[in-house]
């Protein structure tokens, strides 16, 4: 008898469990998001950037490779913000990207030489101050 | 009371059924509510499994031996820890645990994700299941643990049982096969979040993001029980090594071969959307290769010291793999659109080419050891005769493509993502380089002629190097900005990423490792058979038979020659290696003594009485570095954990000048801060 009983109850409560479902159980549906998977991609290419500096400053390249590499993700961050552009807008953006203007070099870091199309309070590349 | 566990599982297995049925209906048809009721199916499935799990334990316990499977596996006279380890003890407890843990993982997910990814969850929690189910058909129909022992036309309760096996009565197996399983049954949840993704035909890889510290986490089990097994082989086996390449050995490898391919290129995917094809089929792979494991242990189609008896389970397996792997390929086949590279390797010389060698190293291991394991069925399948390979072919394959892990371990630190010119590389690898020959060279000069002893130390301090330097490097650039002594910047710097120093710590681990498997190069053993008061020399030791002791206690007899023990004339404290007999099995089993140093182990087997009076048989090696094994898996443990740690935040964004058409929308946000 009792084992009948455990075995009903056993039953009950795992029947009544799954299926007992109120409206506000309902998970509230997510915000979808067009640009997810682009948002991950640029979140991706600034932490590489962010990676590039530090190896870069802790001596793993040479000045060439930092600067072939960082022009490189600079361009694939164009892409992507692009892409972004694109869905968020609706516009059709050029079939190929514009030409990059010729850096407009008015500022030289006085402490590693960098140089910066425009004023900055601290340098890009040491951080240290500009003046 | 049995019969409720049985009803749990019969249970479980209809909520299983219908939480796949109910997820997919629920998501193809729109019906929220199907898909809410199918995920509490879920938690209703683990709620019936612990309910019978609960059952059969306290059954163990209390020794209730009208069952069949407590009888088999245990006796009044086990120490009830062993009681509690018969749970897994035998094919019918182990498969329901992990049955148990299967569905504990699946609450865990489920409950984890109740308000998240809810486009993929329905298809996450059907992988779940559909597993779960396979399981459930084995636990309740195939191989059940509440079976009693009939007599005629009752159940007679037969007083005693046969008690787990005596080789199983050790410590490390308490713990040793619930890591492992942990491991095997983790990687279900990248798997299910895989096809999760490839079913929704998703873009990104929120899958690997969701999934990565599980994968971690996963791996770390996986990791320690493996070398948990190592070390219940070399205390319990009484051969004095901790690895034989047995079938079941190999089987719990290689699931943990491509998981860690998995977790260096899923950096690749993470980092540069490359690789996206390749990830998927790792993920599997590894998922199928932990199932493709508890089949071998299951199936008796190889002979192992692991293996359960042969039975009918074999064909379950098979017939699941064919189902899940023809149903991953065809999901990964139509699904290539989604899974295009976002971005081209741009160069032989970058980190991006070492995580690729390391991927095709580790898969080559992986097929190597796949190939000796199953060269017993492919030849009988062939020529009708079962013909094994043996530890040499093992070594003479393994050895070489350790070595170059090795040197990719060393190597892929020192270059850069995307690429690295010939200066950087000429500047980061000089001095590893040039410490490592000198290494090699000392050894030899000091007189060791192994030649893959002197790469394998060669290449173990290059290693460690490379890694010291990227830990002094990077100290030195936050010491320099904060003016905070290295060593706090060390743990400043760990802290910032903790995934890639962490990371690093675990390939220190792994040379230590290699440190302790090099020794094995250097050992020696012997077997002699020795009157009372005879002794025997083996390198710097003398050991002489000085007496002999015999009794018994409830459980097993035992018998053990007291060894009095020198080392170059040092008197060192007397060692008593035994031998049991265990009444309830029948089985002789040996409990080694061993003298563990961080330079070498003196390990000796008492084999059993010799033919004269008195005699005894020994059996003793003398095992260089062994220690170095468990210690390189302390820091390995150790890494895995830090590389679960979250990053410290407030990392800003480097300024950088985008070109090109978003440049106006690029400048606005390169003053960005990030959440590591």
């Amino acid at each position: 008898m009792m084992l009948l009983a455990a075995a009903v109850l056993l039953i009950a409560l795992t029947v009544l469990f799954t299926f007992s479902i109120r409206a506000k159980d309902m998970p509230a549906p997510e915000p979808v998001s067009p640009t997810r998977h682009l948002d991950e991609r640029r979140a991706a290419i600034y932490e590489n950037l962010r990676d590039l500096q530090f190896e870069y400053r802790v001596g793993k390249l040479s000045d060439t490779d930092y600067q072939q590499t960082k022009l490189g993700l600079q361009k694939e961050l164009a892409g992507v913000l692009s892409e972004i552009e694109k869905v968020t807008s609706g516009v059709k953006p050029p079939s190929k990207p514009a030409p990059a203007p010729a850096p407009k070099v008015v500022l030289t870091c006085p402490h590693c030489d960098a140089k910066f199309a425009k004023p900055m309070k601290f340098c890009g590349e040491c951080g240290k101050a500009m003046s | 009371m049995e019969n409720i566990g049985a009803l749990a599982i019969l249970l479980a297995f209809c909520f299983a059924v219908y939480a796949i049925v109910g997820s997919l209906v629920g998501k193809w048809a729109k019906r929220p509510f199907l898909t809410l009721s199918a995920e509490r199916a879920v938690y209703s499935v683990w709620a019936l499994l612990t309910a019978a799990a609960s059952i059969l334990i306290y059954s163990l316990i209390k020794g209730d031996f009208r069952m069949a499977y407590v009888w088999a596996t245990s006796n009044h006279t086990m120490p009830t820890p062993y009681k509690f380890a018969a749970w897994w003890g035998g094919q019918e407890g182990s498969l329901l645990l992990w049955s148990w843990l299967l569905s504990t993982y699946a609450a865990i997910i489920v409950f984890q994700n109740r308000r998240k990814f809810r486009e993929m969850m329905p298809y996450v929690v059907s992988v779940l299941m559909f597993t779960q189910t396979f399981f459930l058909i084995l636990n309740g129909f195939v191989a059940s643990p509440f079976k009693m022992i009939a007599a005629g036309r009752g159940i007679v309760d037969i007083g005693d049982g046969q008690g787990l096996n005596p080789l199983l009565q050790y410590w490390t197996m308490v713990i040793h096969p619930p890591m492992l399983y942990l491991g095997y049954v983790g990687f279900i949840a990248p798997f299910a979040f895989a096809i999760a993704s490839l079913a929704t035909k998703q873009r990104g890889d929120a899958w690997i993001h969701t999934t990565r510290r599980w994968t971690l986490v996963t791996w770390m089990f996986q990791t320690t029980g493996v070398l948990l097994g190592m070390g219940w082989a070399y205390a319990v086996l009484g051969w004095g090594g901790y690895w034989g390449w047995d079938p079941v050995e190999n089987a719990s490898l290689l699931p943990w071969i491509t998981a860690t391919a998995f977790l260096h290129s899923v950096m690749m995917q993470e980092k540069k959307g490359m690789m996206k094809v390749w990830n998927m089929v790792l993920v599997s792979s590894t998922f199928f290769l932990c199932i493709f494991g508890t089949f071998l242990t299951r199936s008796g189609i190889v002979q192992s010291v692991h293996a359960f008896s042969e039975g009918p389970i074999g064909k379950y397996f098979v017939a699941f793999m064919v189902i899940g792997i023809s149903g991953t390929v065809y999901l990964i086949l139509s699904r290539l659109e989604y899974l295009k590279s976002e971005s081209q390797m741009e160069s032989v010389l970058s980190r991006e080419s070492s995580f690729m060698f390391n991927n095709l190293i580790l898969l080559a291991g992986c097929f190597a050891v796949l190939w000796g394991t199953l060269f017993p069925v492919i030849t009988e399948a062939i020529m009708g005769e079962k013909i094994s390979v043996d530890k040499p072919f093992f070594n003479r394959v393994n050895i070489p493509i350790g070595m170059f892990l090795l040197l990719l371990t060393g190597v892929g630190p020192l270059i850069a993502w995307r690429r690295s010119s010939f200066e950087s590389l000429k500047r980061a690898f000089m001095w590893p380089a040039v410490l490592g020959l000198m290494v090699s060279m000392g050894l030899f000069a000091a007189g060791i002629r192994s030649f893959y002893a002197l790469m394998s130390f060669g290449l173990c301090a290059f290693v460690l190097v490379t890694v010291a330097l990227e830990f002094y490097k990077g100290a030195k650039a936050i010491s320099g900005k904060s003016g905070r002594n290295l060593l706090v910047s060390m743990f400043e710097l760990t802290h910032r990423n903790t995934r890639r120093y962490g990371g690093y710590l675990v390939h220190v681990g792994i040379v230590i490792l290699f440190v302790g498997f090099t020794g094995a190069a250097f050992n020696k053993d012997t077997t002699v058979e020795l009157p009372q008061g005879g002794t025997m020399q083996i390198g710097a030791y003398t050991l002489r038979v000085v007496g002999y002791e015999e009794g018994e206690n409830a459980n097993y007899s035992w018998g053990r020659p007291k060894i009095a023990v020198t080392k170059n004339g040092e008197e060192l404290p007397m060692m008593m290696p035994e031998q049991r007999f265990y009444f309830a099995s029948q089985t002789p089993t040996h409990d080694i003594a061993l003298r563990r140093r961080l330079n070498e182990d003196l390990y000796i087997n008492y084999a059993g009485p010799g033919n004269g009076n008195n005699n005894v048989i020994l059996q003793v090696y003398v095992n260089p570095l062994v220690s170095w094994v468990w210690i390189g898996y302390w820091v390995v443990l150790i890494g895995t954990i830090i590389c679960l740690v979250p990053s410290k935040t407030k990392l800003v964004f480097p300024r950088t000048e985008v070109v090109g058409i978003a440049g106006k929308r690029a400048g606005a946000e390169k003053h960005a801060k990030t959440e590591g």
